[in-house]
């Protein structure tokens, strides 16, 4: 179905990725897939997706990075952004969680170990 | 004085009697001698002073009117060898005027002849408790000079006009002061840390009714290398018997090692967790998605053994989290940053929050906590940790249909949070044990609850971490209580 949305998944764990991906094709959407901070950039730039999974921790630039630019950019602001945060912190609570004030301005999160299932209703919220 | 009772018992004050009547030099010392002290005579101002050059003596009563040398003149002389020899002069015919212009050259009192017995007891025993005041407070500023020298932290006094009254060698070394002399120096002149001086003003600008120890913590460069030390501050206000502020006590701690190894820890700690939970995490997806038959059609005895699989796999990534946790909180207690929380409102929202779990076993979650509660010095994280523990644990440990109860109350200076259930409770052989790391009661009842047995110990953990206490009460069969004690601000 071309109509669904584009979704671009950003981890430096190419099996993490793969995983996302296979997960998010069975339900249709298109996926683009990146590595690293840097390379998410140009996805973003390639691809405009619709939405963006993104890694918290990650080499060359990290997630929160990431997200905020992403957010201040008038082009690419509109993008939502999920954050999957792990940073050896008990994410199994709330929200409130992690608050560096970049963070806050993620559209949601999903910590670390993904429920995929629970993902996909995150990701249908926003992409339908 | 009660400290010093050694010397004091072999300590015989030594007084010298100098007159040139000798029934008045035979009169004080056999008055004195029956009182214990030991007591010498001499017999002109000349003798006096030879004498009193030979051996310290800790009183000396004088007559001023002497032929020879005059009463003047050995009080101005003595008063050069030993200054804090206590000077009582004996004046013939009530003179005032001498005596007066005595006491301004130093004498202690004076005692009119003719004098009776008594009088010249009491006048001495005065004298003998004056030169023993002042002998403790020389003692007590020898012991505290060799004490704060002797002390690695820095140590410094100012007085009230914010100048230097005492400070170590530790402490100017800390500051970078290299100068001569420190005591006496307006406090801009010796530390020139700006936040290290707002907190000495604060100190002082604190009112009466009012004590708190000020902490911050300092950056300060050494000159020499241009390294970096790191110090934790504290200062407080020191006040008189009226409460008046005399001046602030600042002493620095430096932590550098200590930040060091924190770092060490910290980037040891975020390794871990990058490298060896993320590949789990990673294989945890890629699990369901092979379970899900993403992959391809898949077995039911395929499936269920990836699915044991990834059970384990789940718990193996919670234990990490735990065990990450718990190291964190060890680590992070110098740094760990405290803000004013508003426990009652965190309770409720982790109340809210837990709600859904409890619902789906039937659990009546209620949270009832009085809404005008103080906050707490706490690291939110932290506290949320604690009720999302405790919480969890009450509901895990709770058969259906039971209550678990939230609530919060003041007790003693403590905020008091208390988690109470219905449920299984602990068999009190195990309770003392419950805070132990990896432990977990086992027994039939508990045989189907899984967890990795470092819930509780990191709830104790993050409460002794806050200066807090952790309680637990608990009888089996009917339900457990865990509370826990949030000291309030001093």
């Amino acid at each position: 179905m071309s109509d669904k949305q584009l979704i671009l998944v950003v981890d430096d764990d190419p099996d993490l990725v793969e995983a996302v991906c296979m997960k998010l094709e069975s339900e249709d959407y298109r996926v683009a897939k990146a590595y690293d901070g840097v390379q998410a950039w140009e996805k973003i730039k390639e691809e405009k997706p619709k939405l963006v999974i993104l890694d918290v921790m990650m080499p060359n630039k990290n997630g929160y990075q990431v997200c905020d630019e992403i957010k201040q950019s008038p082009e690419y602001k509109d993008i939502t952004v999920i954050l999957l945060t792990a940073v050896g912190e008990a994410v199994t609570t709330t929200r409130y969680m992690h608050r560096d004030g970049i963070t806050t301005l993620a559209d949601d999160f999903i910590p670390k170990p993904i429920d995929l299932d629970k993902l996909m209703e995150i990701v249908k919220g926003y992409a339908g | 004085m009660a400290k010093e009772i050694d010397s004091e018992i072999s300590y015989k004050p030594r007084i010298l009697v100098i007159d040139d009547e000798k029934r008045i030099r035979d009169g004080c010392q056999k008055v004195l001698a029956q009182e214990g002290f030991e007591v010498e005579k001499a017999e002109t101002g000349e003798q006096g002073i030879k004498m009193i050059e030979e051996r310290y003596y800790d009183i000396v009563l004088l007559d001023l009117m002497m032929p020879g040398l005059s009463g003047f003149e050995v009080l101005a002389h003595v008063k050069g060898i030993h200054p804090e020899a206590v000077i009582i002069v004996i004046t013939g015919y009530a003179t005032v005027e001498h005596s007066i212009e005595a006491m301004k050259k130093g004498a202690f009192d004076f005692i009119p002849k003719p004098f009776s017995p008594e009088q010249l007891r009491v006048i001495v025993s005065k004298a003998i408790e004056y030169t023993r005041t002042l002998q403790d407070i020389a003692n007590e500023k020898s012991r505290m000079r060799v004490l704060i020298n002797r002390l690695a932290s820095g140590v410094m006094a100012t007085d009230n006009l914010k100048r230097v009254a005492l400070a170590n060698p530790a402490f100017l070394k800390m500051v970078g002061h290299s100068g001569e002399k420190a005591i006496g120096l307006p406090i801009e002149e010796c530390v020139r840390n700006e936040r290290l001086k707002g907190m000495i003003d604060q100190a002082l600008a604190m009112p009466k009714e009012e004590f708190v120890e000020l902490t911050d913590e300092l950056k300060i460069g050494q000159e020499r290398e241009g390294e970096e030390i790191i110090l934790s501050a504290r200062c407080v206000p020191f006040r008189d018997r009226l409460g008046r502020n005399l001046g602030t006590i600042t002493v620095l701690h430096d932590i550098t090692a200590l930040k060091k190894i924190d770092q060490l820890k910290s980037d040891f700690v975020s390794m871990v967790a990058h490298e060896v939970r993320n590949p789990m995490n990673s294989v945890l997806a890629q699990l369901k998605v092979v379970c899900d038959g993403l992959a391809g059609e898949l077995t039911a005895k395929q499936k269920d053994i990836l699915l044991r699989a990834a059970e384990k796999i789940k718990t193996l990534s919670d234990l990490t989290t735990e065990l990450l946790d718990l190291a964190k909180i060890e680590s992070g207690l110098i740094a760990q940053e405290k803000e004013s929380v508003d426990l009652s409102s965190l309770l409720s929202q982790q109340v809210a929050f837990h709600q859904a779990k409890a619902e789906a076993k039937h659990i009546r979650l209620e949270s009832d906590c009085p809404p005008d509660l103080p906050s707490v010095v706490a690291n939110r994280a932290n506290m949320e940790e604690v009720l999302s523990n405790l919480i969890t644990n009450a509901i895990h440990y709770t058969p259906e249909g039971g209550r678990v109860t939230v609530s919060a109350n003041i007790e003693n200076d403590y905020f008091c949070i208390r988690v109470s259930d219905t449920g299984i409770g602990i068999p009190k052989e195990e309770l003392s044990r419950i805070f132990d790391r990896f432990y977990r009661v086992k027994n039939e009842k508990t045989r189907f609850i899984t967890g990795t047995g470092l819930g509780l110990p990191i709830v104790k953990s993050i409460v002794e971490a806050h200066n807090g206490r952790i309680k637990v009460e608990s009888e089996p069969g009917k339900g457990s209580t865990f509370s826990a004690y949030l000291p309030l601000i001093s």
